[in-house]
């Protein structure tokens, strides 16, 4: 007779063997009786364990469920919306900072003629407009973001 | 095809409907698999909540190749984890107290009527510990087979195997303790 399988016995019971370990306890116990009553034993256990009173969620936990996950979907849309609406804004910013420069480019001596001269007063004070503009913005954006989760804000 | 794969897109997209779905098929064996790890209905009942409010918020990042369900419970259980281990520094993988036999508390009476109610088996599962309890819910209430069960605690498929064995071991010890095979119901 092989050595007695106590533990394959368990997980037997509990359905957790591969087919070569189960082939080997069906072998053993046809010629162990202490090891059939045994099993018998862990079949029962997992019997009652399958059989255990199931606790469910109440319909009030349930709802307060619900409720906190739709808030956290609003905030989720909402964030993305303001992702959005800030990538548009800073692409509409770009671009007019461009397109306003070229214009002034041209309404203050032509865009070609100017490529071949230094930076002109003008265009100087421009740019300079433009990065303190930008630099202003940051900040406040900066500073925006930083007291978004204190005030339970996204943005 | 597969509705759980169905609702997650939903949900992935911020449909209510998605979720509904999802919860429909699993809030009862979720919360019955909290309760049997956490013990305590309130904190159960915080974790089941929680649970969901970060599937909603990581679906994202759920594989719809694989089965939702084991998926679920780790999101589950990381949350009942960190509970549990705010609640209890000491091991999770001890009993709350010295195995006594179940049937000899100082109220037999009382155990007597809520063995009655939860069966013997129910009572005796109560006393063992966090991990033991988890190992054997989800293979014999939520019937996960051993590698989604493995896949759920996080370990490889031999380790959930011996975890599976262990707290088997346990649970029949108390059962020993508490009554005759025999009278195992």
């Amino acid at each position: 007779m092989s050595a007695h399988p106590r533990e394959l016995l368990a997980l037997a019971a509990a359905g957790a063997l591969d087919p070569a370990e189960a082939a080997r306890v069906e072998a053993h116990l046809r010629e162990c009786a202490a090891c059939a009553a045994e099993a018998g034993e862990w079949r029962r256990l997992a019997e009652g364990l399958g059989r255990m009173p199931a606790p469910k969620p109440s319909r009030a936990l349930v709802a307060r469920t619900v409720e906190a996950v739709e808030e956290r979907l609003a905030e989720r849309s909402e964030r993305a919306w303001n992702r959005a609406a800030l990538g548009f804004l800073v692409a509409f910013a770009w671009t007019l900072a461009v397109v306003s420069w070229l214009l002034l480019d041209l309404v203050t001596g032509g865009l070609a003629v100017h490529l071949d001269r230094p930076v002109g007063p003008t265009a100087a004070w421009y740019a300079a407009y433009v990065i303190a503009g930008w630099l202003t913005a940051g900040a406040a954006a900066t500073l925006l973001g930083r007291r978004a989760p204190e005030e339970g804000r996204t943005v | 095809m597969d509705p759980d794969r169905d609702d997650a897109a939903r949900l992935r997209r911020g449909d209510t409907a998605g979720l509904a779905g999802l919860m429909g098929r699993h809030q009862d064996r979720l919360f019955r698999y909290l309760r049997r790890l956490v013990g305590d209905e309130a904190v159960a009942e915080d974790t089941f909540q929680q649970t969901w409010v970060q599937v909603t918020e990581r679906i994202g990042r759920y594989d719809a190749s694989r089965p939702f369900a084991p998926w679920l419970f780790t999101v589950a259980r990381n949350l009942a984890l960190d509970q549990l281990r705010r609640r209890r520094p000491e091991s999770l993988d001890e009993a709350d107290e010295p195995a006594a036999p179940v049937g000899t508390e100082s109220d037999p009476l009382a155990h007597a009527v809520a063995r009655e109610r939860t069966g013997r088996v129910a009572a005796a599962l109560l006393a063992l510990a966090p991990l033991d309890r988890e190992v054997l819910s989800l293979r014999f209430e939520e019937d996960l087979a051993l590698p989604q069960l493995a896949q759920t605690l996080g370990v490889p498929v031999p380790t959930a195997k011996a975890r599976l064995y262990r707290a088997l071991a346990r649970l029949r010890e108390r059962m020993l303790a508490a009554a005759p095979a025999e009278e195992w119901r």
